[in-house]
């Protein structure tokens, strides 16, 4: 699926923000990529995506190199970033509309996501109508309304309380188990990567400094946050943070 | 209407009623002030004999013309300057020249080049409304949040889509207020454009009647002039209301 090859990428004037990385992605897994703020986790994503070109190394998807932003990839930015003119429906249609006229199955496609996001009632609102949560939601559907392979999300869930947080991930991992997406999910909460990832990884100055394998079952209810294993693989990736400050 | 709006009507009819106490009971002269009673008489008579209408269609179609020209070709300016920073670099300083130049001194000119009649005055009104919807679109086009930039980049919008389904949306407010603007200038524009080289509209009867010392009718004018452009205003308010829903 994506891969990285000796990434490499560095601001004028600083050291090396991501620092030869080497990255693999099975198809249908959840990768994590944690780590503390400017340990070049954003850039990196942003490598994965197209958005920013390495100075050394390859990014290949499906074996072919990632020279710009690919239609086979869906992204969901920290901030919502819809467009308020628009109505949720359009927004969500939006990846389509922008390349050609939106079909009955896309829009049915489009309903059908909102409806496993609990936005149905709320498709022709406007965004500033909707909560923080809810546009959250509506930025995963844009995301997932062209069937993407692989959905990269960058801190999507970073400004929301807990409890909104627990029930986007639930939904999250629903929706990307039904349409069979990977997931790249960057973050810097170690609970929520745990819950989230079949893998997560520890970034620091711009290398990938070690990995924590997460064998807890699928699908993961809410409760499994509370059970022991959880709480140790928490602490084993908390442990490997302090490790590699 | 609101309190407010009561108060204000309430303070025009105030100053009225003090205008025409003090026109009438100082014993003023009417070249000099006429009481408000004179200024409505000259009015009435003015449109009962048939007399102000040309006047006032001629004026109003040089808004209309120069108001629309100048706006577009603002507009069309501003997003082309706020794609090509090169072109802005260029040519800002001469478009800043332009408007620095006063309109009334370029009219003797204009009426050289264009000749007597409508002409030269929507060119003058067109000047006039050019520049605050460039200014205005330019800042607009240069003020579309990265990460909105970003989302379009990731799904692979091109410029034109760039520019029609993002940052002309995301401006509105600024364009529209740019027209607000504009609209208010193009009666400046066309009545002084009048003064210099017309024989028809607001602006010349302004003119003829300063020549034959009918002073009520001067006034009478301005009241014309002034119901028009509170009118068109009011008209680009509830635009910028619907264009905003």
């Amino acid at each position: 699926m994506l891969q990285l090859r000796q990434v490499r990428y560095t601001y004028p004037g600083w050291p090396p923000v991501v620092d030869g990385v080497d990255w693999a992605m099975a198809p249908g897994e959840i990768d994590c990529l944690v780590g503390r703020s400017g340990c070049g986790k954003t850039t990196l994503l942003k490598l994965a995506a197209g958005l920013m070109h390495p100075e050394a190394g390859m990014v290949l998807l499906a074996q072919q190199p990632v020279m710009a932003p690919h239609p086979d990839m869906g992204f969901v930015f920290q901030s919502s970033n819809l467009l308020a003119w628009l109505s949720v429906l359009d927004n969500v249609l939006l990846p389509i509309t922008l390349h050609r006229a939106a079909q009955p199955e896309d829009i049915a496609h489009a309903h059908d996501l909102l409806a496993r996001m609990g936005l149905s009632a709320l498709a022709q609102q406007r965004p500033p109508q909707l909560s923080g949560g809810q546009q959250s939601r509506v930025a995963i559907a844009r995301a997932l309304v062209t069937r993407p392979p692989l959905l990269l999300m960058d801190e999507p869930f970073a400004a929301l309380d807990a409890i909104t947080r627990e029930e986007l991930q639930n939904d999250l991992l629903a929706v990307c188990q039904a349409q069979g997406s990977s997931v790249l999910f960057v973050t810097h909460d170690m609970a929520e990567a745990v819950y989230l990832a079949d893998r997560v990884t520890v970034m620091s100055r711009g290398k990938l400094q070690g990995e924590v394998q997460v064998d807890l079952p699928r699908p993961r209810p809410t409760d499994l946050r509370y059970t022991p294993r959880f709480n140790a693989l928490c602490a084993e990736l908390r442990a490997m943070m302090d490790e590699v400050r | 209407m609101q309190r407010s709006g009561w108060l204000s009507l309430v303070l025009g009819l105030l100053i009225l009623v003090a205008w025409e106490l003090a026109a009438t009971g100082l014993k003023l002269s009417t070249l000099v002030l006429p009481p408000p009673s004179l200024v409505m008489a000259a009015l009435r008579q003015g449109f009962a004999s048939g007399y102000l209408g040309p006047h006032v269609l001629q004026t109003l179609l040089e808004v209309v013309l120069g108001f629309g020209l100048g706006s577009l070709l603002g507009f069309l300016g501003g997003v082309a300057l706020g794609e090509w920073p090169g072109a802005r670099r260029v040519l800002m300083p001469y478009l800043v020249v332009s408007q620095v130049v006063p309109k009334l001194a370029l009219a003797p000119l204009l009426i050289v080049w264009l000749g007597f009649g409508a002409t030269p005055t929507v060119v003058i009104t067109a000047l006039i409304c050019f520049f605050p919807l460039l200014e205005n679109t330019l800042t607009a086009m240069q003020h579309v949040d990265p990460q909105r930039l970003e989302l379009f980049r990731m799904l692979r919008a091109s410029r034109w889509q760039t520019i029609w389904r993002l940052k002309v949306p995301d401006g509105k407010p600024a364009i529209l207020a740019g027209l607000r603007v504009a609209v208010v200038l193009a009666w400046v524009g066309a009545v002084v454009g009048e003064f210099i080289g017309a024989s028809r509209g607001l602006g010349a009867l302004i003119i003829a009647a300063q020549g034959s010392m009918d002073t009520p009718l001067m006034f009478a004018v301005l009241v014309v002039i002034t119901v028009l452009g509170w009118a068109s205003y009011q008209a680009m308010v509830v635009l910028e209301r619907s264009l905003l829903k």
